[in-house]
């Protein structure tokens, strides 16, 4: 064997752990975490609007529509916080660099989608009278946009989070045909239950596999 | 020009362009399963069994076989062995690239 082969086997190595990294990396904790604040945020949003319809958010004051936004807002910060501060020390503990390539192109994969989402929230909320059947789609899209930002970043490491990716895209489905009057439902039953799920399921294969 | 090494020099079993994508990642997954490994390598079945069970006849890797229900699930594993071996092949590929670089140095 010379050089160059030796030299392409290395690199054939390399990216092959680094795929393998991310089922390591995934961030078990913080979608439990994500899940539990996310559910705690549907439990306040039903204690300031009273219902299950998130259009009813436009029932409120201007001051407590805003405090509504700025909630969830934090909410969505801080899960994703945590998400990279856990996916940080989960490849700082295996002696990896966090910015790993595989790491990388997963928050790569999601961007798109999540600003999509994000775009689309905005124009469904800025309008100066909001229709309140355009919030009832916020969920719903959010579900489905995300849904597909974790099957594609999926497609690069293992099948979990393909099965989470598709698992909301078919709530998402849902939630916007036949439950758009009950998105805090909708949201509790997805980013909260799911992520808590789909995080308990992570945090015990890893440690299934650390203990062996 | 880089120094050939010798054919005695390279562990012919991880060698194998599969079996050594096998036993890279499980050489950082401490666990994955037969479909886990599957898609991530994007192997067959049949090409991802015979270079498991050579793997395994070898002792490199530790195979699994429970049931999920009534669905078989086979789990592997890369066993002390094995990462002795894949510790080797890695070191002796570093010494390959090492002399072929200092050859690349040195005029003749």
């Amino acid at each position: 064997m010379d050089r160059d082969e030796a030299r392409a086997r290395m690199q054939e190595i390399q990216r092959i752990m680094e795929r393998a990294t991310l089922w390591t990396l995934l961030p078990g904790t913080a979608a439990v975490v994500g899940g539990l604040l996310v559910l705690a945020g549907c439990a306040a949003s039903y204690g300031m609007f009273h219902s299950l319809d998130f259009a009813r958010m436009l029932d409120m004051s201007v001051a407590g529509q805003i405090a509504f936004c700025l909630m969830w807002f934090a909410i969505g910060v801080i899960g994703v916080v945590v998400e990279v501060v856990s996916t940080a020390r989960a490849a700082r503990r295996q002696g990896l660099s966090p910015t790993v390539r595989s790491a990388r192109v997963a928050a790569f994969s999601m961007t798109p989608s999540v600003i999509v989402a994000m775009v689309l929230t905005l124009k469904f909320l800025i309008p100066v009278e909001p229709r309140p059947e355009e919030i009832q789609y916020i969920v719903p899209v959010w579900m489905m946009l995300y849904g597909t930002g974790v099957y594609t970043a999926g497609l690069f490491s293992i099948r979990p989070p393909r099965v989470l990716g598709l698992a909301f895209i078919a709530l998402g489905v849902v939630a916007l045909l036949a439950f758009q009057e009950y998105g805090v439902v909708s949201a509790a039953l997805s980013f909260g239950l799911l992520h808590v799920v789909f995080g308990l399921y992570i945090v015990r294969k890893q440690r299934q596999d650390g203990a062996q | 020009m880089s120094q050939p090494i010798k054919p005695d020099d390279i562990d012919a079993i991880i060698h194998e362009r599969v079996r050594l994508a096998i036993v890279s990642a499980l050489a950082v997954a401490p666990e994955l399963s037969f479909n886990e490994l599957k898609a991530m390598l994007s192997l067959t079945d049949g090409n991802l069994s015979a270079h498991s069970r050579t793997l395994e006849d070898a002792g490199y890797i530790v195979l699994e076989k429970t049931f999920r229900g009534r669905r078989p699930h086979t789990s592997m594993r890369l066993s002390p062995k094995g990462r002795r071996a894949f510790e080797r092949y890695v070191e002796t590929l570093r010494q390959i690239i090492d002399k072929g670089d200092e050859a690349m140095d040195d005029p003749p």
